[in-house]
């Protein structure tokens, strides 16, 4: 079997700077000592394992950021969902590695060449350096890459020799078992391996043996492989605190390109997208945006969001933001969409979303029939689209336009309108409580308008609604 | 004379047919100047709309509650219905264009007290594009007398009959005389014939009837 091992040396440093052309010295930092660097940091004499101190006196104006072991291990996962799209046996080897099994891809890509093409896209588009070998076993690969070998080697041997030549404080060893070798005189892993096992493990310990056995063991790990996530659920870190809803359009973009090559080979689009704001100094912020009829395109994602976000006050600035999403649905092209006229680039549904991002749910709405006689509850608005409709309660002539609450007309009709119909008594509602009598008449006041008027039997005259 | 441009569709009412040689444009704006509303200005579209319900139909801020029922009634198929409620005219506005550039749509009524002529041109062509009509009621008496980029301009005041309408401007056709509606065939309880006088007749007396004894 043969093995490819990625080596991410900066994964989070190099995520964070990718978001945007940053060129100042700028390192990440845990316990007080540099573990991640950028180039123009290293060029002011900073390097790894240099402390905080020291780093500060070497350069004044280094950007200094906190290490965060949990967010690394996220990005890795994500990593390791995006080449799940070309490989398809992949380890998780925290907190910098992935370990990939090359020899049943390289049928599907024609050669290891092709392979390795494809394997490099999604990592230059993330703009992160990594370093890289294939060997025979997993240790070996991990090995090399660890080391910069960045070479492909179709052949045990050379992989061997390139082993046997590595210091033997470069091979991975603890340092206290490299350190017990070369005071044995052992400066090379190869004079290591040419010592008899048996004797080395009683002098050195086990794990000297089961490492080089490791070394030659073509097998797969022992832990079990990576397995991609059935919903999509990523967070972005942002390398500026963002003040302006705006300007979050750059980092969503990053998170709905990935929401779509994740959507896109699962034929699955989404409902409804749960966007998460993080604050510095208060409680995050869920946003939901909806699209009734699914959804897996990034762009017409981003547009939906922008909608939302141009009407969001930013309560403090944002550090952070993390995309969930909500109701799954397997993708299938909408049947309706082929005769559709000519200029027709939107589904209902999809206006639909469009309108209720922007204006809110409670702007757009459609009417509903209710079987009540009482005009004002015969109907009612609701969410579009509930496919719910029954028929007219009643086939009395009813206003087009009624006001929600009858407006008082302080004196009766006089003899300038017009009874055109009525009366008509409605009488309804006492079994809860918004019982009403009113005797209607359509009369035509002397501006011309078609009025629906109601009596009560105090003699109250309202102007309910207009024939219009 | 007939380009594609000009085709028609029908008012459903055959004398304003006639008059309009055809019936209302196809596509674009027509301005309706309404004066007070509940004249009658959405009973002289109604049988448009419940004619031509292949697609969507948009209600834009309308000035009180939409009856359900009464569409129903007039045979609007309410799930292509959808009604938008905007805080402020640039919201009605962008919902407006929105809508008609969706290509989902086939018909808008937009109330908005005023637009301006990049407004008006926006919306005339956003719905020529997408082959979709909008009608924009406001509530002046007399249209904008400015030259608006419209289809039709037209000027509604009421009669016992039915409408008298003033057309200022119909995209094809020099300014007409007005036209007579006659809405007593599809509204005989809101009209009255159209034999009788066309002006406003007073009512009589003896139509307003007594509320019964027992409520008093």
């Amino acid at each position: 079997m043969q093995w490819l091992y990625l080596y991410f040396p900066s994964l989070q440093l190099d995520s964070l700077l990718n978001q945007q052309a940053y060129h100042q010295p700028c390192v990440l930092v845990d316990k007080n000592k540099v573990l991640q660097a950028n180039p123009e940091a290293r060029q002011w004499g900073i390097k790894i394992g240099t402390g905080l101190a020291q780093a500060a006196l070497l350069c004044a104006q280094l950007k200094v950021i906190a290490y965060d072991a949990k967010q690394e291990q996220r990005l890795l996962l994500q990593l390791a969902q995006r080449l799940y799209q070309t490989s398809a046996t992949l380890y998780l080897d925290p907190p910098q590695g992935l370990l990939l099994q090359t020899s049943d891809m390289l049928r599907l890509y024609n050669g290891l060449d092709a392979y390795w093409q494809q394997l490099q896209q999604p990592l230059k588009e993330r703009g992160l350096n990594y370093h890289y070998a294939s060997a025979h076993s997993p240790l070996a690969a991990q090995v090399l890459a660890r080391v910069g070998n960045d070479r492909l080697l179709k052949d045990q041997r050379q992989a061997t020799k390139l082993l046997s030549q590595l210091p033997i404080h470069g091979a991975g060893l603890e340092y206290k078992l490299a350190l017990q070798l070369e005071r044995l005189g052992l400066n090379t892993l190869g004079q290591a391996q040419a010592l008899p096992r048996s004797a080395l493990g009683q002098r050195l310990g086990q794990n000297l043996v089961t490492y080089l056995q490791q070394l030659d063991t073509h097998s797969a790990p022992e832990r079990s492989a990576y397995r991609p996530p059935e919903h999509f659920r990523q967070r972005l870190e942002l390398l500026y605190e963002i003040e302006q809803s705006t300007a979050l359009r750059f980092p969503l973009k990053r998170l709905l390109n990935d929401l779509e090559a994740f959507l896109g080979p699962r034929q699955l689009r989404v409902a409804g997208l749960s966007l998460g704001l993080e604050y510095r100094e208060q409680n995050a912020e869920r946003l939901h945006i909806g699209c009734s009829d699914g959804e897996y395109r990034g762009e017409a994602w981003l547009a939906l969001c922008m909608l939302r976000l141009e009407q969001l006050q930013l309560q403090a600035p944002i550090i952070a933001i993390s995309l969930n999403t909500k109701g799954q649905m397997p993708w299938a092209p909408l049947a309706a969409q082929l005769f559709e006229p000519p200029g027709g680039k939107l589904t209902p549904g999809q206006l639909i979303s469009r309108l209720q991002n922007k204006l809110g749910d409670h702007a757009v709405q459609q009417v509903y029939l209710r079987d009540d006689h009482r005009p004002e509850r015969s109907f009612y608005q609701g969410p579009p689209h509930s496919h719910y409709q029954t028929q007219p309660a009643t086939i009395a002539l009813r206003p087009s336009l009624l006001f929600a609450l009858p407006q008082a007309l302080g004196h009766k009709p006089n003899h300038q309108w017009c009874i055109l119909s009525g009366p008509e008594r409605i009488q309804s509602g006492w079994w809860d409580n918004v019982s009403i009598c009113r005797d209607y008449f359509i009369a035509r006041n002397p501006m011309g308008q078609i009025c629906w008027l109601f009596r009560t039997p105090r003699e109250e005259w309202f102007l309910h609604g207009y024939f219009s | 004379m007939a380009s594609p441009d000009h085709r028609c569709q029908s008012s459903f009412y055959p004398n304003l047919d006639a008059h309009l040689q055809g019936g209302w444009p196809q596509t674009g704006l027509v301005e309706l100047a309404c004066g007070p509303m509940g004249i009658g200005e959405l009973r002289l579209l109604l049988p448009l709309l419940a004619q031509a319900q292949s697609r969507l139909q948009v209600w834009i801020n309308p000035p009180a509650e939409l009856n359900g029922q009464a569409l129903a009634q007039h045979g609007i198929d309410l799930s292509q219905t959808l009604l938008i409620r905007c805080q402020n005219p640039q919201q009605a506005l962008w919902s407006a264009e929105q809508s008609l550039n969706s290509g989902c749509c086939s018909h808008l009524i937009l109330w908005a007290p005023k637009l301006t002529a990049p407004q008006a041109k926006r919306l005339q062509v956003s719905a020529k594009d997408n082959q979709a009509l909008i009608f924009w009621l406001n509530s002046q008496a007399e249209p904008s007398t400015s030259a608006l980029p419209v289809s039709a301009r037209l000027s509604l005041s009421p009669l016992a009959t039915g409408l008298r309408l003033q057309i200022h401007k119909y995209q094809g056709q020099w300014p007409q005389h007005p036209c007579q509606v006659d809405m007593h065939a599809l509204w005989p309880s809101l009209t009255v014939p159209s034999h009788r006088p066309t002006h406003l007749v007073k009512a009589p007396i003896n139509n307003i009837v007594a509320l019964p004894l027992q409520l008093r």
